[in-house]
């Protein structure tokens, strides 16, 4: 990523949360990043807003309340009106340069909002249980099993190499049942979703991680998909559902790209 | 590490938690916002004072040596119990089932028939409830 060293006009600059309808207001008790919280404000250009606040540029930027203000504004946005998310930590010179941003990807930007109408990311994000997993590998390959006979109870040193290969084995297990996890997850919830994207796995006991884009109208069902697939996976897969968010994974960086 | 699946206030398989890091930990932020959203770089001309990006390993899931010894670790952890061998359910599902086809002294049968339906029963409340009332977000609790 370029990193331009900017003339700093004073010492502040905008920090760009995301672009928005230009009706959109902000409420007078949304809180920025910074500290003290910066003030929320919208720069408006054509049909087009920008969220910005004020930042100080020398002051250091991505603490964890800086992150969770970020996402706390940004999905609080989402649930009254599309929202295009910009890349956290996205500072530019002042109101001139946010409106020169909007004029020249207005009609980009509008078209994306369009799509984002009535339209909220959930991220369905399962984790195995390590136990129930392996235990559930042991039962269905003998190998694995006779290997783990072997290991069990005994001293690492003197087992390493059959730790290791049993650990890959398992490791490999997970994989493979992951990728059938993420299969099963978007084939049970395309009926209630607008689109999806996969995301990387976030530890090597996930057993599936997904964003889904879902219609307002649809979000009952969506959720319901999700508690009934939470069900049938209860004690294998601790499930979690975050949202409803701001579409983040389903704005792409190439979107700027010309 | 992994705990117990039941969480959440109905007993649900599923965890909830809303948006802006709403119950969420901070790891659900980062992963959720780090690295996503609309990239504005210097060929756009913009002014651009910075992007700051935190180099964030936590999501680069590399399988090593360390994780397979990890997992073998975790098979001396597991209980010696052989996977298939009968839990409660299936016992007592074989007792009402037994009972009922020997047509066996009546009372008893339907003693054991009514042992069998209360544990249904309570393998039924754990299934997906939807009669019952999920706690939903209010759009205007918006912070």
């Amino acid at each position: 990523m370029t990193t331009q060293e900017a003339e700093p006009s004073g010492a502040t600059g905008l920090f760009i949360y995301g672009i928005v309808p230009s009706d959109v207001e902000p409420t007078p008790d949304a809180e920025g990043v910074g500290d003290p919280a910066g003030e929320v404000t919208a720069v408006r250009h054509g049909d087009l807003a920008a969220l910005v606040s004020e930042v100080g540029l020398e002051e250091p930027m991505g603490r964890p309340a800086d992150l969770t203000a970020y996402q706390t504004l940004l999905d609080g946005t989402a649930a009254v009106a599309p929202v295009l998310p910009v890349r956290f930590g996205t500072v530019v010179t002042g109101q001139d340069a946010v409106a020169e941003l909007l004029e020249a990807h207005h009609d980009r930007f509008a078209a994306a909002l369009d799509e984002f109408e009535d339209r909220l990311q959930y991220t369905v994000h399962g984790r195995f249980d390590e136990e129930e997993m392996i235990s559930d590998f042991l039962t269905e390959n003998s190998a694995a099993a006779a290997l783990a006979e072997q290991v069990r109870g005994r001293q690492e040193a003197e087992t390493r190499e059959k730790r290791i290969r049993l650990g890959e084995m398992i490791s490999q297990g997970v994989e493979l049942r992951r990728e059938a996890e993420n299969r099963a997850l978007i084939e049970a919830l395309t009926p209630y979703a607008v689109a999806h994207a996969p995301r990387p796995p976030s530890s090597e006991l996930d057993a599936m991680n997904v964003a889904f884009l879902v219609a307002t109208d649809d979000e009952e069902d969506f959720v319901r998909a999700v508690e009934d697939f939470a069900e049938q996976r209860r004690g294998l897969v601790r499930m979690r559902l975050l949202g409803p968010l701001a579409p983040y994974d389903f704005v792409s960086a190439h979107q700027l790209v010309a | 590490m992994t705990i117990a699946t039941t969480s959440g206030a109905q007993g649900g398989a599923l965890e909830r938690s809303g948006g802006g890091g709403n119950g969420g930990t901070l790891a659900d932020v980062v992963e959720t916002v780090l690295d996503k959203g609309v990239v504005i770089d210097a060929q756009v001309s913009v002014a651009v004072v910075g992007i700051q990006l935190l180099e964030i390993n936590a999501r680069v899931v590399i399988a090593s040596v360390e994780t397979y010894l990890r997992f073998a670790e975790a098979v001396d952890r597991l209980s010696i119990t052989p996977k298939n061998q009968k839990g409660l359910p299936d016992l007592v599902g074989d007792t009402a089932g037994a009972a009922t086809k020997g047509k066996a002294i009546s009372g008893l049968g339907k003693a054991a028939q009514e042992i069998s339906g209360a544990v249904a029963d309570s393998l039924g409340d754990r299934g997906p409830d939807r009669e019952r009332e999920r706690p939903r977000r209010r759009r205007d609790e918006e912070r």
